[in-house]
């Protein structure tokens, strides 16, 4: 599903030149679990928003389903972006003017989806996701864990290809961050196509493999056991 | 979608009731400036537009070569031989340029009547009214015939049928033709329009310019050719002729005397862009004030750029509360074109919002304005919606393309990552807007101040003349013939009722001119001076000061018969250096021809015309002398103490004496030379409202604008404190670079201000010199104001909790 070749990317500023990444290979193919771990300022971030097409390589090759990402321009980006690729972030960045049912709503707006048809995806989601009680509240009303599932819901709700999520469990208690760990793990186990950016062991121990970064390359891959999984299921 | 939109639309208009009603406000002013000066301006260009002949009817003007007047009046010989000459006139009408004011009688009833007009029999063939009652054609053909608005037949007959009535109008009867509505706004509005304006003695009179001329041409004849014809026939049987009868070549007489130039104005341009007259109208309903309606539209247009600068600038430096919104929507999908429309689509309920404020403000001050400009306007028509919706559209492009531009433009990582709050994109745009509204703020108080200072300037003008305690009064007497007679004889009546000081006339007004001129040649120079027809003692009453000379007396039996006096202005244009018993030969005669006058004294000069005019060369003669018997009004200097007694007296005096048809009128002189700057005062005010309203709008675009660009600098003024900055440096430090923008606005204000109002002034013989003054005071109120208002929000954003902004982010 993705192919990435010799992926760098260069920060310029008017004296320095930094490069976040330089020379990134990497293959994910349909329902995959990655996870992306590394210290601070490894480039992690950097290849996820490249991934996410919020950003750009400098050179290098970027395919996403067989088609070149590397200097498309802003609009076919966000053509691309809106239909396949779901993101879920750290601080969960929902519109807090916006009630739940609403947000989850804007991926369907901007994806052009028949009202009918939009109703009742929100409510399929919601539905799956646990929050269909919550439909009517505000961001604000909602504990975190609640909030990171309606921007799940909102990441799935137009179905994506492929789920981003930047430090899922970031801005949550240990009991709300596996729950969310839980539901992506679920949403893997049903084929969805998954990579993380992470901190935590813990978390990255939910996904299938695991990439370490160091200053903008890939320093080593690694099989996670799914024997967490297992136990899951046997519970 | 727009449900969607909707919804965050009014979540951020609850969040700031108070900014979001300013804002509307602000835009709502601005709008309603603009339909203000639109429907003035549709009135305006609505004048004859209904005319079905608007493109076909021309006035015949004269530009008189000798003087360089322009004259409205034609001479009925010219016209008539015009009309015989040229193919292409279909036909022509004679008519008065001005409005009479007379008594209509209908047996025993009166109707004091405005609006009288006199023409000939082609009236309503040039002014196609809508006939309600009697003849549709050939109206006005028989002899005193008269047709004769709606509104007066109602008044005079009620229900009864008008046609065929008799009513009786300066003594003579005529008969009821027709009833007619007539249609507005035109360039004639009349309540009668009576038969027979020629006179007999004017038939062959090719020097009596007494009439108005309008000439009909055929459907696809050239105005141009006509008006060459026209000239022609001018040169024919004036020039020439003139040219015979003093013996000289035609050559040698136009480059002594010059020669009439004939001017045609179009019916349907000319209401704004007709000639302009010496007289100050060509129709009676006047001309249109086309610099006024210049004035109104470009400050019209100057507050509505200042509220629209005003809301972009708030609705960008507000963009950041909406910048996370914003990298959502793009994450989730939306394009830019997107967001656009979202924000213009913002910005078009905002806008709807802001033209209906601004309607209901329009309809409620509709009457002040309408008063303001002597007019009944309404908020009517096709016209007026199809530009409400331009209004609409032009403001949302202007307001709201560029804060959506700018909105859609934040880059989606950025505003993701949290730290976009202090970058600094935009904000040179921002500020170089607040400098543009410094600006026009500063070119309003300038243009206030410097209105403000001419009008002042011409109240307390020393005018030369002083009208304290004079009051004039109409002196209608029925048979004019006799009138300097019956004069003579009331005065000596009219000096005995108590309280009355003094009496006296003269043929003209205070303010308005006399009411003949004459030109004459002296020494190979020739002049058309105004005369002044006047009783013993007038500029004795009247306080004008002779400077050489003396006044005329009745002590000298030849001060009635072939003495003179003239003003200053008159001896200087003659070059007469010592005018006291020089000899004119004088513009009047007789059958023997010109009339000799000794000059026995030389007047100062004094305004007898508004302060726009120099003082024009005068002549002054008895009334006596010329029995021209044209005076109108009699001047009555009244003791201050008792003044209703007077009053009362010279009313009883009135109506037993003088004419009981009338009612009893006066006015005090003062009041009636006031009347030649009240639009000047008038635009005082107008100057003096606009102020307010720029400063209200520029005033809360700065705070809001401060309020927002301090409240981002939060967190580094918390550090600040935290470091030991102490409150005096840190309002220092925040007020710092409005001062900057404020003297940039003011710099940029300055030199329009200077233009602008030195081509206002332009307008006045009698003016101030524009001094530094106004732009000092303009310049330390802008400080100080901009000082108020930063420093009071600075201060606040002082007091801040340190805590809570270094723990945010």
């Amino acid at each position: 599903m993705i192919t990435i070749q010799n992926l760098t990317k260069v920060f310029r500023t008017e004296e320095v030149e930094t490069a976040a990444l330089s020379g990134i290979s990497l293959e994910i193919k349909k329902g995959d679990f990655l996870t992306i771990m590394g210290p601070s300022g490894c480039g992690k971030s950097t290849l996820l928003n490249i991934i996410g097409l919020l950003d750009s390589g400098s050179t290098g090759s970027y395919k996403l389903l067989d088609q070149e990402m590397i200097n498309l321009k802003e609009k076919g980006r966000a053509q691309v972006r809106k239909e396949n690729i779901g993101f879920i972030f750290q601080n969960f960045n929902l519109i807090d003017e916006l009630s739940v049912y609403d947000n989850i709503e804007l991926p369907l707006l901007y994806n052009n989806v028949k009202a009918a048809d939009r109703k009742q995806k929100i409510e399929a989601i919601a539905e799956k996701l646990n929050i269909s009680h919550r439909l009517k509240h505000y961001p604000q009303q909602l504990s975190g864990g609640q909030q990171q599932r309606v921007a799940v819901a909102r990441a799935l709700v137009n179905d994506p290809k492929i789920i981003l999520a930047d430090e899922p469990t970031g801005n949550l208690d240990s009991k709300n961050g596996n729950e969310v760990m839980e539901l992506l793990t679920d949403l893997h186990a049903k084929g969805a196509t998954i990579l993380m950016v992470t901190h935590s062991d813990y978390d990255a121990s939910f996904s299938q493999k695991t990439i370490h970064m160091k200053d903008g390359i890939i320093l080593s891959e690694k099989l996670n056991q799914r024997n967490v999984d297992v136990f899951m299921d046997a519970k | 979608m727009i449900s969607n939109w909707f919804k965050i639309f009014i979540y951020h208009l609850k969040q700031s009731k108070l900014f979001s009603f300013l804002n509307i406000l602000g835009l709502s002013i601005g709008i309603a400036s603009v339909i203000f000066a639109i429907l003035y301006w549709n009135n305006e260009n609505a004048y004859d537009q209904w005319n079905p002949n608007k493109e076909r009817i021309y006035m015949s003007l004269n530009k008189i070569g000798s003087t360089g007047d322009t004259w409205a009046s034609n001479s009925i010989p010219f016209g008539e031989t015009c009309k015989a000459t040229i193919p292409e006139i279909e036909s022509i009408c004679f008519f008065n340029t001005w409005y009479d004011e007379d008594v209509i009688k209908y047996q025993d009833k009166k109707v004091l009547a405005k609006n009288i007009m006199g023409s000939d029999e082609n009236f309503f063939d040039f002014f196609p009214f809508e006939i309600l009652k009697g003849a549709n054609k050939n109206i006005l053909k028989e002899k005193n015939s008269v047709a004769i608005s709606e509104e007066q037949a109602k008044l005079l007959f009620q229900n009864e049928d008008p046609i065929g009535k008799s009513i009786s109008y300066n003594n003579d009867h005529y008969t009821i033709k027709s009833v007619y509505r007539i249609i507005k706004p035109s360039s004639i509005q009349p309540t009668y329009v009576f038969s027979n304006v020629k006179r007999e003695f004017d038939l062959n009179a090719w020097g009596n310019f007494n009439y108005g001329l309008l000439v009909k041409i055929k459907k696809d004849a050239s105005a141009a050719v006509v008006l060459k014809k026209m000239q022609n026939v001018n040169f024919v049987n004036r020039t020439v002729k003139d040219a015979k009868e003093s013996g000289m070549t035609v050559e040698q007489h136009i480059k002594e005397n010059g020669q009439i130039t004939v001017i045609l104005d179009q019916l349907k341009t000319s209401r704004l862009h007709g000639t302009k007259s010496s007289a100050g109208r060509n129709y009676p309903e006047g001309v249109g004030n086309l610099k006024l309606l210049y004035i109104m539209g470009g400050l019209s247009l100057l507050i509505l750029v200042l509220s629209v600068v005003n809301y972009s600038n708030l609705a960008t430096a507000s963009a950041i509360k909406r910048a996370k919104e914003v990298g959502v929507r793009k994450i989730v999908g939306a394009t830019k074109n997107q967001i656009v429309t979202q924000f213009i689509f913002e910005t078009a309920i905002i806008v709807i919002l802001a033209i209906l404020f601004a309607l209901a403000i329009v309809e409620f001050s509709l009457p002040y304005y309408s008063n303001f400009l002597n007019k009944t306007l309404t908020m009517n028509g096709g016209e007026f919606y199809l530009q409400l919706i331009m209004i609409f559209g032009l403001v949302i492009i202007f307001a709201g393309i560029f804060p959506a531009v700018y909105i859609s433009n934040f880059e989606t990582l950025k505003v993701l990552k949290g730290n976009f709050s202090r970058s600094k994109s935009g904000i040179w745009i921002r500020n170089s807007m607040l400098i543009f509204q410094f600006g026009i703020a500063a070119f309003f108080i300038i243009g206030a101040l410097i209105v403000n200072s001419q009008v002042d300037y011409m109240m307390k003008k020393d005018l030369g003349f002083s009208g304290d305690q004079v009051i004039s009064i109409p002196f209608n007497k029925a048979d004019r013939k006799k009138r300097t007679e019956q004069y003579t004889v009331a005065k000596q009546e009219i000096k005995k009722i108590p309280g009355v000081l003094d009496v006296s006339a003269f043929a003209g007004t205070f303010g308005g001119s006399t009411s003949s001129s004459s030109g004459f040649k002296h020494n190979g120079i020739f002049v058309q001076p105004r005369n002044v027809e006047m009783d013993f003692g007038f500029l004795e009453m009247m306080k004008i000061k002779i400077v050489q000379g003396r006044d005329l007396s009745t002590e000298f039996a030849s001060d009635t018969v072939s003495n003179m006096l003239m003003n200053e202005t008159l001896v200087k244009t003659l070059n007469l250096k010592n005018p006291i018993n020089t000899i004119i030969t004088s513009g009047w005669g007789n059958e023997n021809g010109p009339l000799k006058y000794k000059i026995v004294g030389v007047v100062k000069d004094f305004n007898i015309v508004g302060l726009h005019e120099k003082v024009p060369p005068m002549v002054f003669i008895n009334l006596k002398t010329l029995k021209w018997n044209n005076f109108n009004n009699v001047l009555v200097k009244v003791s201050p103490n008792n003044l209703t007694e007077t009053l009362a007296g010279l009313k009883k005096y009135w109506a037993a004496n003088v004419n009981a048809d009338y009612p009893f009128d006066y006015e005090f002189v003062n009041k009636g030379f006031a009347r030649t700057y009240e639009e000047q005062v008038k635009q005082k005010n107008l100057f003096f409202i606009l102020n307010l309203v720029v400063i209200i709008i520029a005033v809360f675009g700065l705070f809001a604008l401060a309020s927002f660009s301090m409240e981002r600098r939060l967190k580094e003024i918390a550090i600040r404190k935290t470091l030991g900055a102490e409150t005096d440096t840190l309002l220092k430090e925040l007020s710092k670079q409005y001062i900057i923008f404020c003297v940039l606005g003011f710099l940029i204000g300055i030199v329009p201000a200077y233009i602008l109002l030195q081509k206002w002034l332009e307008d006045f013989a009698f003016r101030i010199n524009i001094s530094a003054v106004p732009f000092g005071i303009a310049l330390v109120s802008l400080i100080i104001l901009t000082l108020i208002i930063v420093l009071a929000k600075a201060y606040q954003v002082t007091k801040i909790d340190i805590l809570k902004y270094l723990k945010y982010e």
